[in-house]
C-alpha cells in the first residue's frame, strides 16, 4: 500500500513527535493559566464577600441575630448578586433567600467540582459565621468562574486539535514531498541498473541534505561510468591485439596439420608456435603486472630505496645492448640518492624507461639517465634524442596497447610506458612526457627519503 | 635424484612429471598438503617442487612445516602468483627458488638441475677453474692458460656464476635474478649483449671455448663441447 507509505517516513514520525510535543506542552500550559486564574476568581470572591459581612455589622447597633435581621432583610430586597441566609439556632429561616444550610463556619462552596450545574443558585462561594446560636450565610454565585473554567478549557482544547492536527498535515505534506523526492532518486536508481550508467539523479534548485546526497551519488555515478568505459576499453584492445597473434598461430598449425605440409618442417613450425604463444603469454604477464599494480594500497611494502645505485645497475644492464646497437647511454647521476618505495618495481619502471628510449631511437642515438635532487624531490628523466613522440600523442603512450604509427613494426607490446605509468601512480608520482628537442624526455619525480 | 612434485591439477602435474621425466630424475606426485607434508617429513627427496594453492595445506605452509622439522630439501616453488611480494613472501617461506607459471621445460630443467646439484660446501671457495680459466675470488683476478684477463665488476659476478654452475645450463632469467636481481623479463636481449662481451673477453683466439649458447634455453660454461 504505497498510500500508507508516507505514515512510515521520518518527517512523518518527527511531526507525530512534534504534535506530541505540543500537545503536552499545552497541557501545561493549560493546567498554569487554569489554576491560577480560578485562584484569583475565588480571592475576588472571598474579598467581596467579606466586605457585604462587614457591611451589614456595620449598619447593625450590636451583633445580635436580631439586630442583624433588618439589614439582611433590607438587603435581601434590592438584588445586588449577593445571597443571604440568616436562620436560628433552631435552624429555622429568619431572613435572606437562600433555603436553610447546615452551620458550617468559614469559607464553602459548592457544588463540588464534580457535580456543577448551570443554575444560578446552585453554584454559591461564600463564607459562613455564627451568630448568637445562629448563622449568618453572605455568598456571591460562581457561576461567571465556571464559565470562566469551561472558556478556559475550550479554548485550550480547539487551540490543542488546531496545533496537533496542524503539525500532522505539515508533517503528511512534508513527508509525502520527501517520499515523492525519494521514489524518484529510487526509480532513476532502477533505471540506471536497468537501462544504463548514463542517467543521473535529478538535483533540485532546494539545495537541502537530499540534494547534497544526489550530487554525491551523481559523482559516484560519474566515476564508475569512467571506469566502466576504462575497462570497456581495455577489454576490446586486449582482445584486438592478442586477436593478430592468435590467428598468426592458428594459421601456422593449421598448416602443419594440412596433408600436403611437409613432416621436416614440423619442428619449425612447432617452435615458432611456441614463440607465438610467448609472445602472448608476455601480453599476459605485462597486463596482469600492470593490474597488481594499480590495485596495491599505496606504500605497502615500501622501504627506503638506493636510487643511485639502481640507476646505475640498470643503465650497465643496457649498456652493453647500446653498444651493440651503435647508440651511446650516458649516465649523470648524482651519488647517495634516497627514496622511498619498492626497489623491483622501480627498477623495472626505469628499465622500461631506458629500453623504450633505446628501442624507439636509431642508430648513433645518445640516451641520457639523469637523476637529481631538488629539495625533498627527487627527479630522474631519461632523455634520447630520437624521432620524440607528436604533442597530441604523449597523453596516449600511457594508454594500454596504445603505439605510434612508427613504431607499430618494432617489438614490444605497448604496455611498457603504461607499466612504467602505473608504477609511478602506485609511488604518489607520474611519468612526464616532454619534449628534448629533438627526442623525448620522460621525468619522473620522487619523493626524497632521509 | 627423487623429486616430490606436489601439485593438485592432475593434467598439469602430468606434463611436468613427463617434463622432468629422464636424466636419472625419479619424480613422485603428491595432490594435497597435508599428505605431501607427511611425505616430505618421512622419505629422504633431493627436491620438493611445491605449488603454491593446494587443498588442505596450502604451499606456503607447507613449506614452512618442513623447514621447523629441520629438512633442508632443496624447494622450488612452481605458482601461479606472480606477484611482486609473492616471490619474497614464497623465498622468506624456506623456499630456495621461486618460478612462475606459464614457464618453459627448459627454464625448470635448468633450475632443478641447479637445485639438485647443490651441495653444501664444507669450505668456503677462493678458487674456481674450469679447464684452464681461474677464478681467484679473494683477490678478484681471472686468468685463462696463465694470462691475466680483465673483467668489469659486472662481468666478474657473471663468470663468478657461471663458475659456480658450470656444466649445468643456466637460463636468462637466472643471470638476472642473480648477477642484477632483476626480477622481471626485460623483452630485449640484454643478457646477450653481456655474454657476448664476456666471452670475447675469455673465449677470444682461444681454441676451445668454454662459455655456450644453448639456443631458446641460455648458456652453460663448461669444457666440452
Amino acid at each position: 500500500m504505497p498510500g500508507f507509505r508516507v505514515f512510515r517516513t521520518s518527517s512523518f514520525r518527527l511531526a507525530l513527535m512534534y504534535a506530541t510535543l505540543t500537545g503536552i506542552s499545552f497541557l501545561v500550559l493549560l493546567a498554569v493559566v487554569f489554576l491560577s486564574t480560578t485562584r484569583f476568581m475565588r480571592h475576588q470572591i472571598d474579598d467581596t464577600v467579606a466586605n457585604e459581612i462587614e457591611e451589614i455589622f456595620a449598619n447593625s447597633p450590636n451583633c445580635g441575630l436580631d439586630a442583624v435581621r433588618p439589614a439582611v432583610d433590607a438587603l435581601t430586597k434590592h438584588p445586588s448578586g449577593f445571597l443571604y441566609l440568616l436562620q436560628d439556632s433552631g435552624g429555622v429561616l429568619r431572613a435572606g433567600n437562600l433555603p436553610p444550610l447546615n452551620s458550617k463556619e468559614g469559607v464553602r462552596e459548592w457544588p463540588a467540582a464534580s457535580a456543577r450545574s448551570h443554575s444560578a443558585f446552585s453554584a454559591i462561594r461564600g463564607r459562613g459565621i455564627a451568630i448568637d446560636g445562629g448563622y449568618l450565610f453572605v455568598g456571591w454565585s460562581t457561576h461567571q468562574l465556571l464559565e470562566m473554567e469551561e472558556m478556559i478549557i475550550g479554548s485550550f482544547a480547539w487551540g490543542l486539535a488546531a496545533s496537533i492536527a496542524l503539525a500532522l498535515v505539515g508533517g503528511l505534506i512534508m513527508g509525502g514531498r520527501l517520499m515523492q523526492r525519494i521514489e524518484t532518486i529510487s526509480n532513476t536508481s532502477r533505471s540506471i541498473i536497468g537501462e544504463g550508467l548514463r542517467q543521473r539523479l535529478p538535483v533540485t534548485q532546494v539545495g537541502d541534505e537530499l540534494d547534497h546526497l544526489t550530487g554525491s551519488i551523481n559523482a559516484m555515478l560519474d566515476r564508475i561510468e569512467e571506469l566502466m568505459t576504462d575497462l570497456r576499453q581495455v577489454t576490446t584492445d586486449i582482445a584486438h591485439d592478442l586477436r593478430t597473434p592468435l590467428t598468426r598461430l592458428r594459421q601456422r598449425l593449421e598448416l602443419a596439420t594440412r596433408p600436403d605440409a611437409a613432416i621436416g618442417s614440423l619442428r619449425a613450425t612447432l617452435d615458432s608456435a611456441v614463440t607465438e604463444v610467448d609472445t602472448i603469454l608476455s601480453i599476459f604477464t605485462a597486463l596482469l603486472r600492470i593490474a597488481q599494480i594499480e590495485g596495491r594500497t599505496r606504500r605497502a611494502g615500501f622501504q627506503v630505496v638506493g636510487l643511485s645505485d639502481l640507476l646505475s645497475t640498470t643503465a650497465e644492464l643496457y649498456g652493453s645492448m647500446a653498444d651493440d646497437n651503435g647508440q651511446t647511454l650516458l649516465e649523470a647521476i648524482e651519488p647517495s640518492l634516497m627514496v622511498n618505495g619498492e626497489r623491483e618495481l622501480l627498477m623495472q619502471l626505469f628499465a622500461n624507461l631506458i629500453e623504450n628510449a633505446l628501442r624507439h631511437s636509431p642508430r648513433g642515438a645518445t640516451v641520457r639517465v639523469n637523476a637529481s635532487r631538488f629539495e625533498n624531490r627527487v627527479r630522474v628523466s631519461i632523455v634520447d634524442n630520437g624521432l620524440g613522440i607528436p604533442q597530441d600523442e604523449r597523453c596516449k603512450v600511457l594508454q594500454r596497447f596504445y603505439r605510434l604509427e612508427a613504431s607499430r613494426t618494432t617489438v614490444g607490446n605497448g604496455l611498457g610506458l603504461s607499466l612504467a605509468n602505473a608504477i609511478a601512480v602506485l609511488h604518489d608520482t607520474t611519468l612526464e612526457l616532454s619534449d628534448a628537442e629533438p627526442g623525448l624526455c620522460v621525468s619522473v619525480s620522487l619523493e626524497a627519503s632521509q | 635424484m627423487r623429486i616430490l612434485l606436489i601439485e593438485d591439477d592432475t593434467e598439469t602435474a602430468y606434463y611436468i612429471s613427463r617434463g622432468l621425466a629422464g636424466g636419472g630424475r625419479q619424480i613422485a606426485i603428491a595432490r594435497d598438503g597435508r599428505g605431501a607434508l607427511h611425505r616430505a617429513l618421512s622419505e629422504p627427496w633431493d627436491l620438493l617442487i611445491v605449488d603454491r594453492m593446494l587443498p588442505e595445506l596450502d604451499g606456503l605452509s607447507l613449506v614452512q612445516e618442513v623447514r621447523l622439522h629441520s629438512i633442508y630439501t632443496p624447494v622450488l616453488f612452481l605458482t601461479t602468483l606472480g606477484g611482486v611480494d609473492d616471490r619474497v613472501i614464497g623465498l622468506n617461506a624456506g623456499a630456495d627458488d621461486y618460478l612462475v607459471k606459464p614457464f618453459s621445460f627448459a627454464e625448470l630443467l635448468a633450475r632443478v638441475a641447479a637445485l639438485g646439484r647443490r651441495q653444501p660446501r664444507p669450505t668456503v671457495e677462493t678458487r674456481l677453474r674450469v679447464a684452464d680459466l681461474e677464478i681467484n675470488l679473494l683477490d678478484r683476478t681471472v686468468t685463462r692458460g696463465g694470462h691475466r684477463i680483465e673483467l668489469l665488476p659486472r662481468e666478474f659476478e657473471l663468470l663468478v656464476y657461471l663458475m659456480k654452475h658450470q656444466d649445468q645450463t643456466v637460463t636468462r632469467a637466472m643471470l638476472l635474478e642473480n648477477v642484477w636481481d632483476v626480477h622481471f623479463d626485460p623483452n630485449t636481449s640484454v643478457v646477450e649483449t653481456h655474454i657476448s662481451r664476456l666471452r670475447g673477453k675469455i673465449d677470444r683466439g682461444q681454441s676451445t671455448p668454454l662459455i655456450h649458447t644453448l639456443r631458446g634455453v641460455g648458456y652453460s660454461l663448461r669444457a666440452w663441447i
